[in-house]
């Protein structure tokens, strides 16, 4: 615990947020000893407080990812050069297990909530299934391979920066594609997948994180394309019909309101889709990871710097 | 339950309805609040009722709800 | 924080416990009273409010209907503060 307590500057009474549902002010000392139960370095701590300050906001919403019946919970994505420092996995199985830091930090800010919030699964997390992740989710982007701008970049922070993003998002499943050679087929794959993400018949509502693979991610770098362009492209194959989508049309009863027929409108908000670089270096798969209700009635996605 | 946790801090007798699914949540919140927050529970589901099956809802728990501010 | 032979054990909670208080008093009746009915913002709430304004227009109370921006957050201040000089009691509903 004093060893836990070393991997920050930060004062063990300093309160780094008051922690949802209960409010309770949570210390640094208390995050310590759940980091400890996580099974955390010392060394991982200030991630662990930024991802707690961060899904602690009105922004995140975090009371409101807990009460959900939804299956989602925060996915926590670190840029910057402290993910390399502290031995975080942003290659093969990145989003999966088998890496100390990737496995622990989220762990350590779920049980916080949870020991310290008091937001227990079954009792005020509702979630009908919930889903593996809200053990703890966390990776590393790949930003040495990347062609393009960081995540953190394009939210605003410097190269050199060290940050967490946190995302209120399911888990992740699997986009396959191992024909496409041109950015275009790529493009219009990825976003068949995407047009599904949470409901085929919902639009707008939700945000989603794609996470590109190196090789996936080769189709654009070798085409010159940069992420704006990228985002242009995909966007097009993104809009739908409304007619297409409305409650009752193709005999489904789920959909948008009858009112909205006639128009055409994109799957995501501006800046609804947050696009990631991770992953092995062979593998032609990408994933996506569908959020939940976006906006000020649910979770936007935020980003904080990792101070030491 | 925050809400009427708040308001009834405030003075102004309040209660809380849900659907009979969050029973237990009810009851794990009210613990942390430190007010037995007054609840009505209605039947599971809600989300694909219809006008009707709601205002039938409605008329079944009238009763509790005005009990439960009135204390009688 | 336990000390137990030289071991201490931390509590890895808030080691919080909520005061406990007693609801507000109850008033005898609600006819002519001012019951605010605060929707959630779920959908179909509205629908179960609307028969619930009948019902206690019917018992002679008077109705104010208020909602919160959204059901995933507590009502902002401004809003419980409206409904708590407003109203001689409230009704919110309705979570599912």
């Amino acid at each position: 615990m004093v060893r836990m307590l070393e991997g920050t500057t930060r004062s063990a009474d300093e309160v780094v947020a008051l922690a949802p549902p209960n409010l309770a002010e949570c210390t640094v000392e208390k995050v310590a000893v759940n980091a400890v139960m996580a099974g955390c370095r010392p060394e991982y701590l200030p991630v662990v407080l930024a991802a707690l300050e961060a899904v602690c906001t009105d922004e995140f919403n975090m009371h409101g990812v807990l009460a959900t019946t939804m299956s989602v919970g925060p996915v926590l994505v670190v840029n910057g050069p402290i993910a390399a420092e502290i031995g975080m996995n942003s290659g093969i199985n990145a989003l999966g297990h088998g890496n100390r830091a990737n496995s622990t930090i989220g762990r350590a800010v779920q049980l916080v909530l949870r020991n310290v919030g008091g937001g227990a699964p079954g009792g005020i997390d509702r979630a009908t299934l919930g889903h593996v992740g809200k053990q703890g989710f966390c990776f590393a982007e790949d930003e040495a391979g990347s062609p393009w701008d960081s995540l953190a970049g394009e939210r605003g922070f410097g190269s050199g920066q060290n940050t967490v993003t946190a995302f209120c998002g399911e888990g992740p499943s699997l986009v396959m594609d191992q024909l496409s050679r041109s950015p275009e087929s790529l493009t219009r794959s990825l976003a068949a997948s995407l047009r599904s993400t949470v409901s085929p018949r919902i639009v707008m509502g939700m945000d989603a994180m794609l996470v590109l693979s190196p090789e996936h991610m080769s189709r654009f770098r070798d085409a010159g394309w940069d992420r704006t362009r990228f985002l242009a492209e995909l966007a097009e194959h993104l809009m739908f019909d409304t007619d297409r989508i409305i409650a009752g049309a193709d005999g489904i009863e789920e959909g948008l309101p009858v009112a909205l027929a006639g128009h055409r409108l994109p799957k995501f908000r501006p800046g609804g889709l947050l696009v990631v670089h991770a992953g092995g270096p062979a593998g032609l798969f990408s994933a996506i990871i569908g959020g939940w209700k976006n906006g000020p009635g649910g979770s936007d996605p935020v980003t904080r710097e990792i101070t030491p | 339950m925050h809400d009427i946790d708040d308001l009834e801090r405030r003075g102004v007798p309040g209660v809380f309805v849900a659907s009979d699914t969050f029973t237990d949540a009810a009851a794990l919140q009210a613990d942390a609040l430190g007010l037995d927050v007054a609840s009505v529970f209605v039947a599971h589901p809600i989300q694909d009722r219809t006008d009707d099956e709601m205002a039938a809802l409605a008329d079944e728990a009238i009763d509790a709800l005005v009990s439960a501010l009135t204390g009688s | 924080m336990n000390t137990h032979e030289g071991t201490t054990v931390l509590d890895p909670t808030a080691e919080q416990r909520p005061a406990t208080r007693e609801r507000t008093a109850r008033p005898a009746s609600l006819s002519g009273l001012t019951v605010g009915l605060l929707d959630i913002s779920k959908p179909r709430g509205d629908v179960f409010l609307d028969r619930v304004e009948e019902q206690l227009t019917t018992l002679g109370a008077t109705v104010a209907r208020y909602a919160k921006p959204t059901f995933t957050k507590p009502a902002p201040a401004d809003l419980r503060h409206e409904i708590a000089i407003q109203c001689d009691a409230v009704i919110e509903a309705l979570a599912d």
